[in-house]
């Protein structure tokens, strides 16, 4: 039985890793496997919060998505980002700035495709009133997204699952993940001049076709934005006052999303759509597998032999995590990874008797997962549909010309989080 | 059961009368009309004034030898002259105040009507001289097409535009 749960994982993990057949039916295909040959029963796979689906994980999802799908309509990130172009007076590297920090905050709330969706359409239309080309802008975006989702609970999927997997709540990652995002980011900032050197030349007679931008006419419903801040606000109240409230994520996201529903008098077709099923069934399908090599023991002999290696030390294991995982992370996708790799760090933390120690663990694997996204063009989602965006824009950006610069942001910023991770959880906490 | 209304059954029964009268009678040939045509090598900004001046809702597209290669509709012109990240994102429309019109010059100059065609080609809306009016209507809503052309032995003849189909279609019998 360990045989098949393992065969079926690698497999199902390649052609997830080269895209050969859509991920969605390569996990559900996986999970099918799995349960034809008795690995795993159907109680294991739907009922069992150790070894079967996380329905914590997709509801938080769902909800989110919900919320996210009647947000968009209100027009407010396009009327963000163009009031920050504005705001910039036409200099093209203090526009860059703006929206690579427009952009990571977004990205800490709504998951970074949607961020991208959302930001690349308006930074085309400010780069063409610019005169400048829209790849630096777009890969700076793109690589803030990455870094900004990994700031909340809510920002990335490889932090939900590490969530629900290990008990860290919303407050726990406000905590502990904000700081060194926002660090990050404040570096990536300060190299911004070297990475996109030459490409802040606009022509300062453009700047009154910025200018002329009217981004009050990006709102469509201001009724409806009201709505969704009330909403927002009380969701993201519900996520910090978990402690006391004791509402898991999923509930409050989905209450939230019922909420909005019923005072915005959205009908299905408005939202729904921004509900992406091939994502959730993915989820579904790939908690399915990993349950299996749960099930059969193969993670417990991975998570020993890990042990092992790093001797039962913390701090060796820590590093080993966050290395490994940016690298992993950079070439494969993060979510499948982060799923094989939490029941993993469950079994590592459970034999390491400081608390603090212990979660330096997930923070490690929260860190390398989401910061290696940025490593390759193809580390994570938001990277492949920007490449999309830009090629369909008529400004092409290579599988190198985007590896170049996301190998030298993730480089930074990894080797920023080690001496966080150590100085933090190490010596300070000792 | 779903009640009909009365409007809906007048233009029903007016749309089969008016097939009806025709059918076995007029063909493709006969309703064709004459049509400027363009090749994929014209000026992109030419084909567009074109349309424009004599309000055509699409042109033939041809070869270097002369056959038809597609067709082009006006909105397909259109889609070209909004932007992409308009496409994406149609509420960007609002926020940009100058006239379409400022900027549909520059960028249809040096663009020839390749470039105006979608990437990906679609089946040329062409029918068979004796084809009947009902034939021509389907596959202009099968490809969603204002304009097919129609061909005989081998060669274009002429167009039956959507509005031409309709006119006859709906001619009191």
């Amino acid at each position: 039985m360990a045989v098949v749960a393992v065969v079926t994982f690698v497999a199902a993990y390649i052609l997830i890793a080269t895209e050969r057949i859509p991920k969605m039916v390569t996990a559900l295909a996986g999970a099918g496997i799995i349960l034809a040959f008795g690995v795993a029963s159907s109680h294991d796979a739907f009922y069992s919060h150790e070894t079967g689906i996380d329905w914590d994980v997709i509801f938080l999802l769902l909800g989110m998505m919900i919320i996210v799908g009647i947000l968009r309509q209100t027009g407010v990130f396009e009327y963000v980002a163009i009031w920050a172009a504005k705001r910039a007076k036409g200099s093209p590297f203090r526009v860059m700035v703006l929206l690579v920090l427009i952009t990571a905050v977004a990205s800490a709330m709504l998951d970074n495709v949607t961020t991208v969706l959302l930001i690349a359409p308006v930074t085309l239309l400010v780069c063409e009133r610019l005169g400048v080309s829209p790849v630096p802008f777009l890969i700076a975006e793109v690589l803030s997204s990455n870094i900004g989702g990994a700031a909340t609970l809510i920002g990335d999927p490889p932090n939900i699952i590490i969530a629900s997997r290990s008990g860290l709540t919303f407050n726990d990652f406000l905590l502990h993940m904000t700081p060194i995002a926002a660090l990050a980011i404040a570096v990536v900032v300060a190299m911004l001049p070297l990475l996109f050197r030459g490409s802040f030349e606009g022509d300062p007679d453009r700047v009154a076709d910025v200018m002329a931008l009217n981004e009050r006419e990006a709102i469509k419903d201001w009724r409806l934005l009201i709505i969704c801040g009330v909403v927002l606000a009380a969701v993201f109240i519900g996520f910090v006052g978990h402690a006391a409230l004791h509402i898991e994520p999923s509930v409050v996201a989905l209450l939230g999303a019922g909420l909005l529903v019923l005072l915005s008098r959205s009908k299905p077709g408005d939202f729904m759509p921004s509900v992406e099923w091939e994502t959730l069934l993915f989820f579904a399908g790939l908690f399915v597998m990993i349950g299996a090599l749960v099930n059969t023991g193969v993670i417990s002999q991975i998570a020993e032999a890990a042990a092992r290696a790093t001797g039962g030390d913390a701090l060796t294991a820590t590093m080993l995590i966050l290395f490994v995982s940016a690298l992993l992370s950079g070439v494969v996708d993060n979510i499948p990874y982060t799923a094989a790799m939490s029941p993993i760090v469950l079994q590592l933390t459970q034999g390491i008797a400081d608390p603090v120690h212990a979660d330096a663990l997930w923070w490690s694997l929260a860190i390398g997962a989401d910061f290696g996204g940025n490593l390759t063009a193809i580390g994570a989602s938001a990277n492949v549909v920007i490449l999309g965006i830009a090629m369909r824009s008529g400004s092409p950006i290579s599988f190198w010309e985007f590896t170049r610069k996301g190998a030298i942001v993730t480089g930074v910023t990894i080797l920023l989080a080690a001496p966080y991770l150590w100085l933090r959880y190490f010596v300070l906490a000792s | 059961m779903i009640p009909s209304r009365p409007s809906m059954r007048m233009r029903r029964s007016a749309f089969d009368a008016g097939c009806d009268a025709y059918a076995g009678g007029v063909h493709a040939e006969q309703m064709a009309e004459e049509t400027p045509l363009v090749d994929l090598d014209s000026s992109a900004l030419a084909a567009a004034r074109l349309l424009a001046e004599r309000r055509l809702p699409a042109l033939v597209v041809t070869k270097a030898d002369g056959s038809p290669h597609s067709i082009l509709p006006a909105s397909q012109v259109v889609r070209f002259l909004v932007p992409g990240y308009v496409q994406d994102d149609p509420s960007l429309a609002r926020v940009m105040n100058e006239s379409m019109a400022d900027r549909a010059g520059e960028k249809l100059a040096n663009k020839r009507v390749r470039d105006l065609l979608p990437h990906e080609r679609r089946e040329l809306a062409a029918v068979n001289y004796d084809d009947t009016i009902i034939e021509v209507a389907a596959l202009m809503a099968r490809l969603r097409c204002p304009l097919a052309a129609v061909m005989k032995d081998g060669k274009l003849i002429g167009v039956i535009t959507a509005s031409r189909l309709l006119e006859l279609a709906l001619q009191p019998s």
